[in-house]
């Protein structure tokens, strides 16, 4: 392809593009220059450069964005987006038309500043060839989906012509919703409980704790007989959970604010962030999963948390860790329950969805088997602590396993259910936390059926469909405790109409 | 389907690797077993008695169950003596395709056949113990009525 080689992109980055190169470069050279300025304070022989070290490396690091940006040149080549990086060591990447799938961008608070954004440039294929553009202005950012998508499709009308549908605002309302739902704000203060006693300012100081047991506020707590004393430390509890919750809270209103999902031709787009404003595309024809998540205080508040699996979102190796990579993608951080059936559809928009499928249970014996395996287990957890901590009393609480085994085999049973429809698989499994999988038939990837000795014993087999995009701990299906020959005619019906 | 077995000479593969790895085990053994008299030998005749024992009479065992299908959709793979499973992989899901040998496979032409898809789980799905043209064959077949998007 002569034509495609001779071609030269002009076009520049935003000219304060350095600004972002280096306080990306910055923040990874973070920590070892504060261990630099730690450990280099402690010596006093500083070495040759002393103190300008750090402004030398700043000043390296400056040249290095200037010079990134000053060579950095992006164009629309005939057949795809063509990307030149350097200038001595040069690379130059293409990335056809028709293999780009999303053009995300990324703005933080100094890219809404500066009217700028991040890009980055989703392929099909995951990763590679992927390009992350830093940074170009909105204009810029405009013209590019609007090229590439006009040429991607050369039959259809350029994207930004069609109108866009809400399908989805989370008002601040919601968002409170979600934050008490979602208990984000316990992971942060788990995390930063971690960091302090790594950091050793969390160790108790034995004067510190004994000055204050003898204070008088110690004697007057001790006075206060012993509801009294309860009733605080009840208190106590019940204040630092609201305190959690309501960092939940404020995370959820930070991270999801004015959440916006948006229905444009055959894609949706989710908008969303206070201070870092993130525009994601999903088009529907990479969704290769749906999944619904219901728990407890899900159900309480009758709103339910939808997610979907991208193609290309699992494959790792490319060039940079992309945050985006690890971020679950939201069709929905909190909808009301009955509304998600119509969100569902408009990501699977192949799919019939308004019969109920036909839920099918699982073996007949699984019920039983789950409540033996569970008892076996829990007892074998639990029988030792709770023999050195309770002596005799560890009886009741190792026979309490027993029903408490027996409660969530039954419930376990009666809720996971699982259905094959014209087009898609589901299913339905959980009873504390529910959860509901949908799988499109033409988005299966691979099946295979397990059987352990136990497994073939009661006759049964596991069946795990697996999907693309969804990283290995939850793409896909896998549903146990299946009758063997129910599992192989799942199997066999899924194979036939898997890629058709 | 019909399922068929793979080359037998994969059975002699097998065993050369289990007898080395055994040996690697007994010297381990040897080197850290307790410097008590007369009793140290113990432990690693012990493991190179029952490694060896293992590593001859396991892998006709294996052989039996490992069985392989092609058919106009794709390919299965069973496997797997007490744990067993069976994977069906239809052919518009394979993104790409190995064959590879090891010194010891090559010494019986044996190869094996490597399939990548898309997948989060099954990324890559090995069938070993292919007699080497034959992996080439299948390979070859497998990829050229395969023409799908891979997602």
């Amino acid at each position: 392809m002569a034509s495609e080689t001779d071609f030269q992109p002009t076009r520049r980055l935003h000219g304060l593009s350095w600004l972002f190169g280096l306080s990306i470069a910055i923040k990874q050279m973070v920590l070892p220059l504060i261990a630099l300025v730690f450990f280099g304070t402690r010596d006093n022989d500083r070495g040759p450069f002393g103190p300008y070290l750090i402004p030398i490396i700043f000043v390296a690091l400056l040249i290095r964005a200037l010079w990134q940006q000053w060579t950095y040149r992006y164009g629309f080549g005939p057949h795809g987006l063509v990307i030149r990086e350097g200038l001595i060591f040069r690379n130059v990447r293409q990335i056809e038309y028709a293999r780009i799938e999303n053009i995300d961008t990324e703005r933080g608070v100094l890219h809404r500043m500066l009217g700028v954004a991040e890009v980055r440039v989703q392929t099909s294929t995951g990763g590679k060839p992927e390009a992350l553009i830093s940074v170009l202005n909105l204009e810029a950012v405009q013209e590019m989906r609007a090229k590439v998508f006009a040429e991607s499709k050369p039959g259809e009308p350029v994207v930004a012509a069609a109108p866009e549908t809400t399908l989805l605002h989370l008002p601040t309302g919601e968002l409170i919703r979600y934050g008490l739902i979602d208990n984000r704000g316990m992971i942060v203060v788990a995390a930063g409980m971690g960091l302090l006693h790594e950091s050793g300012l969390l160790t108790l100081d034995k004067q510190w704790l004994q000055s204050v047991l003898q204070s008088s506020s110690a004697a007057g707590l001790a006075a206060l007989g012993l509801m009294m004393q309860i009733a605080l430390g009840v208190l106590l509890v019940v204040s630092a959970i609201i305190a959690v919750r309501m960092l939940s809270v404020v995370l959820a209103l930070v991270t999801f604010h004015d959440f916006k999902l948006t229905r444009q031709n055959d894609d949706l787009r989710v908008h969303f962030g206070l201070f870092t404003r993130i525009a994601l595309t999903l088009r529907t024809r990479r969704i290769q999963a749906v999944h619904q998540t219901e728990s407890l205080l899900h159900r309480w508040f009758e709103r339910v948390t939808l997610n979907v699996d991208l193609a290309g979102d699992s494959a790792g190796g490319g060039e940079q860790p992309d945050a985006n990579k690890s971020r679950a993608r939201w069709l929905a951080p909190v909808c009301v329950a009955s509304t998600a059936p119509a969100l569902i559809a408009a990501a699977l928009p192949a799919i019939e969805l308004n019969d109920e499928p036909e839920w099918q249970p699982l073996a007949p014996r699984a019920r039983g088997r789950i409540f033996r395996r569970s008892a076996v287990v829990a007892m074998l957890i639990l029988t030792g602590p709770a023999i050195w901590y309770l002596r005799e009393g560890a009886i009741v609480i190792v026979l309490s396993c027993i029903p408490l085994a027996w409660m969530h085999a039954h419930l376990y049973t009666k809720h996971t259910r699982w259905a094959l429809a014209k087009d898609a698989v589901m299913f339905r499994s959980g009873w504390l936390t529910r959860r509901l999988t949908i799988v499109p038939r033409d988005r299966v990837q691979a099946l295979s059926i397990d059987a352990s000795p136990f497994d073939r014993r009661s006759r049964m087999a596991n069946i795990y469909v697996d999907t693309a995009g969804g990283g290995a701990t939850r793409a896909g299906i896998r549903i146990r405790y299946l009758a063997a020959d129910v599992a192989d005619e799942l199997a066999v019906a899924l194979y036939r109409t898997a890629g058709v | 389907m019909e399922l068929s077995h793979v080359d037998p000479g994969i059975i002699g593969v097998w065993r050369w690797r289990g007898v080395v790895s055994a040996l690697v085990f007994t010297v381990l053994a040897a080197a850290f077993s307790l410097p008590i008299p007369l009793l140290w030998p113990f432990p690693p005749l012990l493991i190179a008695s029952f490694g060896l024992a293992f590593a001859w009479l396991w892998p006709p065992i294996a052989y039996r169950y490992l069985r392989y299908g092609v058919d106009e959709t794709g390919i299965a793979i069973e496997s797997g003596v007490l744990w067993r499973s069976r994977v069906a992989l239809p052919r518009v899901r394979i993104q790409h395709t190995d064959v590879s040998q090891g010194p010891l496979e090559r010494r019986h032409g044996i190869g094996t056949l490597k399939l990548y898809t898309a997948g989060s789980r099954h990324v890559r799905i090995e069938l070993p113990g292919l007699n080497h043209d034959e992996a080439l064959a299948l390979r070859d077949a497998l990829l050229a009525e395969g023409r799908g998007s891979g997602v």
